[in-house]
């Protein structure tokens, strides 16, 4: 019964899973295209160097998929769940019970993530056969090695993306169909200290490697995303001490202050993909340029294992930002739509549109800046013990072009979706958007 | 009085600043005129017409009800004369100062220095506590706060003990008065009321009628209240009745059943009574 319901609904409102499959096609072609590696090095008559050398791609970066899918789909369901929390609460009211409407959400998100894989399969074949062709391009991988899609690419496409909707659709429905509040702040307290902690240890780790190890990026790449992840939840505990002392003055200023004030606990949905994008691209991105520069003052060509980790490095820069984006991007378009009630209350009381568009400004830009801030202060934390163990010096002397080019994709993101909505929901006048959410 | 125009319009035309009228006479520019405001929605065949060429005239310091059958074109006469909608021809001119169809920051700068909201769902602002919002409307349009007033206007509406409390710690009742004290700060020349106790159980409404009552006859102010309680309307000096977007009818000193028979007629007894 629940399962016709999600069907029908699926069918019915396409648009509003536009952003999960999304997600589920994005994610299901990455893993699908890496995991073909793994068919290609499995393929006979393949040798051991071009084995190695798709197997750790394939397996390094088929990880990070399957993580990405599951927060890219666990964010854009949690947004599609909140969106529909009246339809959900008139479902309750109408006899569905608890179990049934997680049946109905996870249905949903199942169907949608097979769709999303099963349209990835295509450009999955095409992406690896390019993938296979960077590798050889480069030497990595021997010329005489053909692509294969075969089944360990398509089944772990299919089962990844698919476990990692329902996975995602069972965490998202299961707030709202059941007592929330505690056991959430009590979960994200502790994955605040585990990724802080976690993060912390792997950057010391990084000084127990020695100048050439291969792995020296690891550990500092790895710190810096979980010291971005655990910086940004606790972020909003700080902006909540700190909002008061902004000086802000003015209609605009008046009302954003007001508003992050109560809104400071959801906005880790915006403010993890922001800073994870900005900590974890700057990191990446900044520790490839250092260990380049180091190859080319050592005099030495580069080696196939270190093609391969720059490769597998701007891969997985690549993947990240795109997923980073499409959180950010989607969590606020929710994020701004859902308040176009407040904005109708905001004119109503006498807001002009350009006053209302000015608060949306205010906080966008509140919101980059701490998110630049502590994803800088992520990236830093790795840099600079990558760069101490690699080099002789703590800072890198590229500059700041990375850093500074990276914080301008992450802000224009972030006050371009912002404001974007913002503007588009303000064309409604206030007193329709005001009955629209009644 | 309230007074309706068309045959008798003693047409006044130099423009007093409100601020020089604000606890005026009522005898010199009415707070509220409309000449033949019409508004269409829906286009070709399916055109309905919410408003007819309606034509009337408010004096200051008066508690008007509006009064008419679903779909009698009350709200849309609500909003066309608050600027909340454009009305498609007609003037609309509150206190001396015409209305006129320019950006939609030119139209909110006249309403939020003139013209005061009461809605049926209060429309108050979550993330705001009452007295922040209270005062929401003179922070918007950067004029100075008086505290003492706004306490005292919170403390008038049996508020003064709940400042620092959001409106979803308030009953319904107490929500509506929060919204009557906002529309009280800004000192406007019309409050416009739009069901304000469609949602509030009838001790509430009580209150929150009293306090319009105030409005008018503590604080000079002029109340335009849209309704379909018979009780409510009531409260009023006089009633508006509307049927298909026509003015058919007034009654002064409205008494409930008076209003409530006159109602069930209202439609087929065009322009009797008065």
């Amino acid at each position: 019964m629940m399962f016709v319901l999600a069907m029908r609904s699926v069918r019915q409102r396409p648009g509003r899973f536009a952003a999960t499959l999304l997600s589920a096609f994005l994610g299901a072609a990455i893993i699908m295209t890496f995991n073909s590696m793994h068919d290609t090095a499995g393929a006979p008559g393949v040798d051991s160097v071009s084995a190695e050398t798709l197997s750790t791609a394939a397996g390094v970066v088929g990880g990070y998929g399957t993580l990405l899918v599951f927060f890219a789909v666990a964010s854009t369901l949690t947004v599609n769940v909140r969106q529909r929390s009246a339809e959900i609460e008139l479902l309750r009211c109408s006899g569905a019970t608890p179990a049934q409407i997680k049946r109905m959400v996870v249905g949903e998100a199942v169907a949608v993530a097979l769709v999303g894989a099963l349209l990835a399969i295509g450009p999955a074949m095409l992406g690896g056969r390019v993938l296979l062709d960077v590798f050889q391009d480069s030497g990595q991988v021997a010329e005489s090695v053909d692509h294969t899609f075969g089944p360990i690419a398509l089944y772990s496409g299919l089962d990844i993306t698919v476990l990692a909707a329902a996975g995602a659709a069972f965490l998202a429905v299961r707030r709202v169909t059941t007592g929330r509040r505690r056991s959430r702040e009590r979960g994200r307290t502790f994955l605040l200290r585990g990724s802080l902690a976690l993060g912390g240890l792997s950057i010391c780790a990084t000084f127990v490697l020695s100048s050439t190890d291969a792995a020296l990026m690891a550990p500092p790449a790895y710190g810096a995303i979980l010291l971005s992840v655990g910086l940004a939840l606790l972020s909003p505990r700080l902006l909540r001490a700190l909002l008061g002392r902004l000086p802000l003055t003015g209609p605009s200023g008046y009302l954003a202050v007001r508003g992050l004030r109560v809104r400071v606990a959801q906005l880790s949905g915006v403010l993890v993909p922001l800073t994870l994008f900005i900590g974890m691209a700057t990191a990446t991105l900044q520790m490839q340029a250092v260990e380049n520069d180091a190859i080319d003052a050592a005099g030495v060509p580069k080696s196939v294992d270190a093609k391969n980790l720059e490769t597998l490095n701007l891969t997985v820069v690549g993947i990240i930002v795109v997923f980073s984006c499409i959180m950010l991007v989607n969590s606020l378009y929710a994020a701004t739509t859902y308040r176009r009630k407040e904005f109708g209350q905001q004119r109503l009381a006498g807001a002009t549109p350009g006053q209302v568009l000015g608060t949306v400004g205010i906080e966008s830009l509140i919101l980059t800046v701490t998110g630049v801030l502590f994803g800088t202060g992520a990236a830093l934390a790795g840099i600079v013990s990558f760069t101490t163990v690699r080099t002789d010096a703590v800072l890198p002397d590229e500059g700041l072009g990375i850093w500074l080019g990276v914080v301008a994709v992450g802000a224009a993101a972030t006050m371009g979706t912002s404001l974007l909505t913002a503007w588009r929901v303000l064309r409604t006048p206030p007193i329709t958007t005001v009955a629209l959410a009644a | 009085m309230f007074r309706r125009t068309g045959t008798e319009r003693t047409g006044r035309t130099d423009r007093t600043d409100r601020r020089v009228q604000d606890h005026g006479t009522g005898a010199a520019e009415p707070a509220l005129r409309l000449v033949k405001v019409s508004k269409t929605y829906g286009s070709d065949d399916s055109a309905v017409t919410a408003l007819d060429e309606v034509t009337l005239s408010l004096a200051s310091g008066t508690f008007t009800a509006v009064m008419g059958p679903s779909g009698s074109g009350k709200s849309t006469l609500l909003q066309c004369a608050a600027g909340l909608d454009r009305p498609d021809s007609g003037i609309v001119m509150v206190d001396g100062a015409e209305m006129t169809g320019g950006t939609e920051a030119e139209l909110t700068k006249f309403r939020r220095n003139r013209i005061g909201f009461v809605f049926q769902q209060y429309n108050l602002l979550d993330t705001l506590t009452v007295a922040q919002n209270t005062v929401l409307p003179l922070k918007l349009a950067r004029r100075r706060v008086h505290r003492g007033r706004v306490r005292e206007t919170l403390t008038a509406v049996g508020l003064g003990d709940r400042l620092g409390h959001r409106p979803d710690q308030l009953s319904g009742g107490q929500r509506q008065r929060v919204a009557i004290a906002r529309a009280l700060v800004t000192e406007p020349s019309v409050i416009f009321a739009d069901e304000p106790t469609g949602a509030l159980d009838t001790r509430s409404a009580r209150d929150v009628l009293r306090l319009l009552q105030d409005a008018v006859r503590v604080h000079g102010r002029t109340v335009v209240m849209v309704t379909h309680d018979p009780v409510a309307a009531s409260y009023a000096d006089s009633v508006l009745f509307l049927a298909d977007g026509r003015l058919v009818g007034e009654m002064r000193r409205p008494t409930v059943d008076a209003v409530a028979e006159r109602l069930a007629h209202v439609g087929d007894d065009v322009m009797a009574g008065a």
